[in-house]
């Protein structure tokens, strides 16, 4: 009985032990940020799936930044599946992690703290997008470099605002929601709101949830014209994907091209229809863009020719710059292309249009 | 003498420790009605599913009209003309009779998987004419009554007839079990038409019924047939013998133990009890006593005896036990004032097949093998094991599934349920006995006999009128929903059916 | 047994054929929902609102007649999401498109239905000879066409340019649109393969006991595996309304069919039990869930509060439709 007692005890020594090594190896790596041969630098993009045009893209901009520096991107999907994800994640980490590059998608809000966590105490470069909870902040820990996302109330209101110009500033309009407990859903309709607080001559007829989905915006869409009739100037889609919906209704209606329509993403569609006049705005965050700026903030550091210590706490969690996307620049959108000067590691953080509060 | 229709000789079949069969011989005469007669593991059944391909026998032979056969299926047999009807119903309720009766072999009624409705509803009324059979071959068969179907698949089975081009051979397994006697009635002119084009074997654990049937009678035992009796002039006492090796007792009822019932203030007490198939239903059952109810089908007795038991909605009435009300009937609440129930369909509420011998035993009384919240697997052991020795069931273990033992062993089991935790008070017995030979009925009957010694009330809904007035005290007509009658049954004062009949219509 | 002749039973006669009172919940239910919403807005009774209903059922129409048939024989499938989304790639990627010069008009909506056909064979197939339950190997088959559609859809979103399958969407015929019509036909083939063909008949005799059919002599494996192939083809078809009316091939095409199609034919009347109901239960289930969605809008319900409506009112629907049928101390699973 005793001697086991010991035993127990000795091997939870060791464990812990081996536990304070490990992490210390983690600050190593990361005080030895800079040492990296580029060749030696292992890069890793993580999304939801391929299947939508915005995700690709993302991948598309990992693999373009990839190949400027003369590496390989590793592509990662989990379906949209939390533990999916977590266990890609752990896969990762138990490899070689001393140059390890990740730009992740987390799932949800709840699902970036275990993957920070694990970053840091393996010592990987780490740059998250859109979903973090706020009281967990890059600043206050050492491999994660960034955390980028958007503003939903700004990008909401830039096409509420283009949406109120383009009916004339006076008529009524519809929202199509997305999933209504998301993040993205709530700040897009806030800004919907800030602007039709500032364009008193629109009227929100209706709103109705469709999800983020173009079938189901199509539905709704045609409900809601059934119930309004010729009342509705314009639609307004929390993305680009039930916009597009919205276009097919209005079209089975015979009411194409008479009712305007904004959403938000720039899926390559969506810019189609600006360029050709059937959408009047969409707004671009520009995906190919984020696919490579991730990788590329860690690839400066882990190379050496960025500090992480010199990274400007506003830095460190930002919003990034997003496009208004109209017939007028439309054409630039129309196929997205990254530009190497933007992931040159002095200009990694020119995009950024304040930080995240 | 002609060749046989069917024969068999020196039937082997061996299960892990058991010899089901054990060289059975057994002949069908073209045109006779054979019956089989055996208690419960005598091989009856095994033989009958040698007969029909569903069971492959070791060693022996099957002839077909002096041919001998090997029988690997169902169709097999079908082909040959040997066919059989189930005693667990092998319909499929959702498809109309017609569609039953030419299942598996639709012929010119489906052509290129297309039905030709008119085309099959002829060939059914084809094989409902053999039997002249009223019933609508477009009929849905889980809305036809438990005879209806009967016939459905007599009817069904007769299409064998078509197949083989010979007259067929028809097995009918229990068929009379829930009957009622009017149905039996018809059922029996259905058999003595087919003796006129085809032989039947019949078989039943109703020694009267078989006498009254048949031509001549089978006896199996121990896997083996062990004699032959012509029917005409037999009595039951002798296929009995034959049947147990030796004379059975006379006192079948166990009368002699029937307690002297004390006229004090009744255990249970049902006034004016209304429901959606029986009205004002007034019942008293005293400590140790036991009351039949009677009725045709159809007379609400089914249903009283579930309301007591809370598992039938009541609109109007009150349930006493102990001159202590129980409002809102509920389950539970019938559990917790001590009744029992044994219901009729003992495979679909009597028991969980797949659970073993000891979970099904203390399934309602949890307490009685539990410490606090846990099951206490010695205390489990050690209760279920005594009312395995006090009531001889016959398993393997506590611990084998319910599902595999015999039917009065199953019985057994669901009335000790009922038993273990000590405070059972009423018991409510639906059709206990049904689907039993005569051994198990004996065996339940002597257990009803010391339960009402005990002080066990007791409400029973019998198998046959001769049951009732063997076992009861005391019996109430229910006719319509309503009890039309009280008969007074004491030992050595007991009613005739026929006094009974009177009542019932 | 000597008391026979004395008794007779009551002569007590209903009708056995056909429908009866049991199956008539559903319709009920959804003539008083109509009614109601009906009364409470006049948007909701106009000959438009109508017409958008009926279209807007359309393709859940096509699914739930395929998933019928599946439920009906007592299995569950829920392959259609996959099995959708790669019809719908196939057929935006055939037809005349902006991703490549195909050009295979009806050929091309043959070969997705096909496609559909072979993912409901692989799943019956797994179902009989390797023994998976139909809740998982449906749900793998759903996962494959999920990825097959992943695989055509490469980046980028083909949308289509036929004429003749956009205009399914959009021309109109008696009011209707072309695929309400076409799948007012399938609701007719569909019926007239549960009436009058053996895989029908069959269908629905598995679902009510398939041992029976066994002793019977029938070989019950095939018709499993054709009942599966014949719910893969309404959906194949169910993918190409899709793209019709999304103008594009997308691998969510299928999002969410599985389990409204299973919904609706519950509504319907269909048990997930097996043998009960039909195609034209399910008929009315569909369009008891579609009046419900639209109604709620028209009226004006608050989208916040819609999906717990919606719930609630499926769940009396259903309630409502098994009183006749609820009896004594049923269990229900």
């Amino acid at each position: 009985m005793k001697s086991s007692a010991t035993i127990i005890s000795l091997s939870l020594m060791a464990a812990v032990l081996a536990g304070c090594t490990e992490e210390a190896g983690g600050d190593n790596a990361a005080a030895e940020s800079g040492s990296c041969e580029s060749a030696d630098v292992r890069l890793v993009g993580q999304v939801r799936n391929e299947s939508n045009p915005y995700e690709a893209s993302w991948l598309a901009g990992g693999d373009a930044f990839a190949q400027s520096v003369g590496l390989k991107q590793e592509r990662l999907t989990y379906d949209g599946d939390s533990t999916k994800q977590q266990e890609q994640i752990s896969q990762i980490l138990a490899g070689d992690t001393k140059c390890l590059v990740m730009n992740v998608l987390p799932n949800g809000d709840s699902d970036t703290a275990p993957i920070v966590k694990g970053a840091d105490s393996a010592g990987a470069y780490l740059v998250t997008q859109w979903n973090k909870p706020a009281d967990l902040k890059p600043a206050d820990h050492k491999t994660w470099l960034s955390h980028i996302t958007y503003n939903g109330v700004e990008s909401g209101q830039q096409i509420g605002d283009a949406l109120a110009t383009a009916i004339g500033g006076s008529g009524g309009i519809i929202a199509l929601q997305g999933v209504l407990d998301t993040a993205a859903a709530k700040d897009r309709f806030a800004g919907l709101e800030a602007s039709l607080a500032k364009n008193t001559g629109v009227k929100l007829l209706d709103q109705q949830a469709a999800n983020f989905s173009r079938a189901e915006a199509l539905t709704v869409t045609k409900t809601l014209l059934t119930k309004h009739g010729d009342n509705v100037k314009g639609i307004w889609a929390a993305n680009d994907d039930m916009a597009l919906g919205a276009l097919e209704a209005l079209q089975q209606a015979g009411k194409a091209g008479k009712v305007a329509v904004v959403g938000i993403d720039a899926v390559p569609d969506a810019v189609g229809a600006v360029q050709k006049g059937d959408m009047t705005a969409t707004v671009s965050s520009d995906g190919t863009w984020q696919g490579g700026i991730g990788l590329a903030i860690g690839y400066c550091v882990a190379t050496g020719k960025l500090k992480a210590a010199d990274i400007a706490a506003d830095n460190r969690a930002f919003f990034a710059k997003q496009f208004l996307v109209t017939k007028d620049n439309a054409a630039g959108f129309a196929t997205p292309k990254t530009n190497p000067a933007d992931f040159e590691c002095a200009n990694v953080f020119n995009r950024v249009a304040g930080p995240l509060t | 003498m002609s060749v046989p229709a069917l024969e068999v000789r020196g039937l082997v079949k061996h299960y892990p420790g058991v010899k089901a069969l054990d060289g059975v011989d057994l002949v069908v005469r073209p045109n006779e009605v054979l019956g089989l007669a055996g208690e419960n593991g005598a091989g009856k059944s095994t033989l009958l599913k040698a007969l029909v391909g569903l069971v492959a026998p070791d060693a022996g032979e099957i002839f077909v009209r002096g041919e001998p056969v090997r029988l690997r299926s169902v169709v097999e047999a079908a082909n040959h003309g040997i066919g059989m009807v189930f005693q667990e119903q092998s319909l499929v309720p959702n498809l109309t009779a017609a569609e039953n009766i030419v299942l598996g072999s639709e012929g010119s009624a489906v052509r290129r998987g297309v039905y030709r409705w008119d085309t099959m509803r002829r060939l059914a009324q084809e094989q409902l004419d053999k039997i002249g059979s009223d019933i609508d071959p477009l009929a849905r068969t889980d809305s036809l009554s438990f005879a209806e179907r009967q016939m459905v698949e007599i009817a069904k089975v007769l299409r064998i007839e078509e197949r083989s081009q010979h007259p067929p051979v028809i097995i009918l397994d229990e068929p009379t079990s829930v009957l009622e006697s009017k149905e039996i009635e018809t059922l029996f002119a259905q058999i003595r038409r087919l003796r006129e084009f085809a032989s039947v074997v019949f078989v039943s654990h109703r020694l009267d019924e078989v006498l009254d049937v048949c031509d001549r009678v089978t006896v199996l035992r121990g896997g083996q047939s062990v004699g032959e009796v012509a029917t005409a002039g037999a009595v039951p006492g002798e296929l009995h013998k034959l049947m147990i090796g030796s004379t059975g007792s006379d006192d079948h009822y166990h009368s002699g133990a029937a307690s002297l019932v004390a006229a004090e203030q009744p255990r249970l007490s049902v006034r004016k009890l209304s429901g959606r198939s029986f009205q004002e239903v007034d019942l008293d059952v005293a400590a140790g006593e036991i009351v039949g109810i009677v009725g045709v089908h159809g007379s609400g007795r089914e249903d009283v005896c579930r309301a007591l038991f809370g598992a039938e909605p009541t609109t109007a009435g009150e349930i006493r036990m102990d001159g202590k009300k129980i409002d809102l009937p509920h389950t539970r609440a019938a559990c917790a004032a001590g009744i029992g129930y044994v219901p009729a369909e003992r495979k679909i509420e009597g028991m969980v097949g797949a659970m073993s011998v000891a979970d099904n035993m203390t399934l309602t009384k949890q307490k009685a093998r539990c410490t606090g919240p846990f099951v206490a697997p010695k205390k489990q052991a050690t209760l279920v094991d005594r009312w395995i020795e006090r009531l001889s069931i016959r398993t393997p273990g506590r611990d084998t599934a319910i599902g595999r033992l015999s039917g009065g062993n199953q019985q057994k089991v669901v009335l000790a349920r009922w038993l273990v935790g000590g405070d059972i008070k009423l018991l409510l017995l639906d059709h206990p006995t049904r689907g039993l030979d005569i051994g198990a009925r004996s065996e339940v009957y002597r257990l009803m006999r010391e339960l009402a010694g005990s002080g066990v009330a007791t409400v029973l809904l019998a198998d046959s009128l001769e049951e009732a007035i063997g076992m009861a005290d005391r019996i109430l007509v229910m006719s319509d929903g309503r009890v039309v009658a009280e008969v007074a049954c004491p030992n050595g004062g007991k009613p005739s059916p026929l006094d009974l009949v009177k009542e019932m219509v | 047994m000597t008391l026979t002749s004395a008794v007779a039973t009551a002569p007590r006669r209903q009708s056995r054929r056909g429908a009866s009172f049991r199956d008539a919940g559903p319709p009920v239910a959804l003539v008083v929902i109509f009614g109601i919403f009906a009364a409470l807005s006049p948007q909701f009774r106009s000959v438009d609102n109508v017409q958008n209903i009926v279209d807007a059922a359309a393709v859940l129409a096509v699914v739930t007649s395929g998933i019928t048939f599946v439920l009906m024989m007592g299995s569950i499938d829920l392959s259609a999401a996959g099995v959708m989304g790669a019809s719908a790639l196939t057929v935006s990627l055939l037809v005349a498109n902006n991703r490549n010069d195909n050009d295979y008009g009806l050929l091309g909506i043959g070969a997705a239905v096909l496609l559909g056909c072979a993912f409901g064979c692989l799943s019956g197939l797994a179902l009989v000879l390797l023994k998976v339950p139909s809740f998982m190997a449906t749900l793998g088959v759903s996962a494959i066409g999920l990825g097959v559609a992943t695989l055509m859809f490469a980046g980028v979103q083909p949308n289509i340019t036929d004429t003749m399958l956009e205009s399914w969407a959009i021309e109109r015929f008696l009011g209707f649109s072309y695929l309400a019509w076409i799948a007012a036909a399938c609701i007719l083939v569909g019926w007239l393969i549960q009436r009058y063909t053996r895989l029908g008949r069959y269908a629905f005799a598995i679902g009510g006991a398939e041992e029976v059919l066994t002793l019977s002599g029938v070989r019950v494996k095939p018709y499993k595996v054709a009942v599966f192939t014949l719910a893969g083809a309404f959906y194949g078809l169910g993918g190409v309304m899709v793209t019709s009316q999304l103008g594009a091939g997308l691998v969510q095409a299928g999002d969410g069919y599985d389990f409204s199609a299973i919904t609706a034919a519950v509504v319907g009347g269909t048990l997930l039990t097996g043998g009960r109901g039909g195609i034209l239960h399910s008929a009315v289930g569909v369009l008891l869930v579609m009046v419900l969605t639209n109604g709620l809008v028209q009226v004006g319900v608050s989208p916040y509060w819609q999906g717990g409506v919606e719930g609630l009112i499926v769940v009396a629907a259903v309630a409502a439709a098994v009183i006749p049928q609820r009896r004594r101390n049923q269990v229900v699973k």
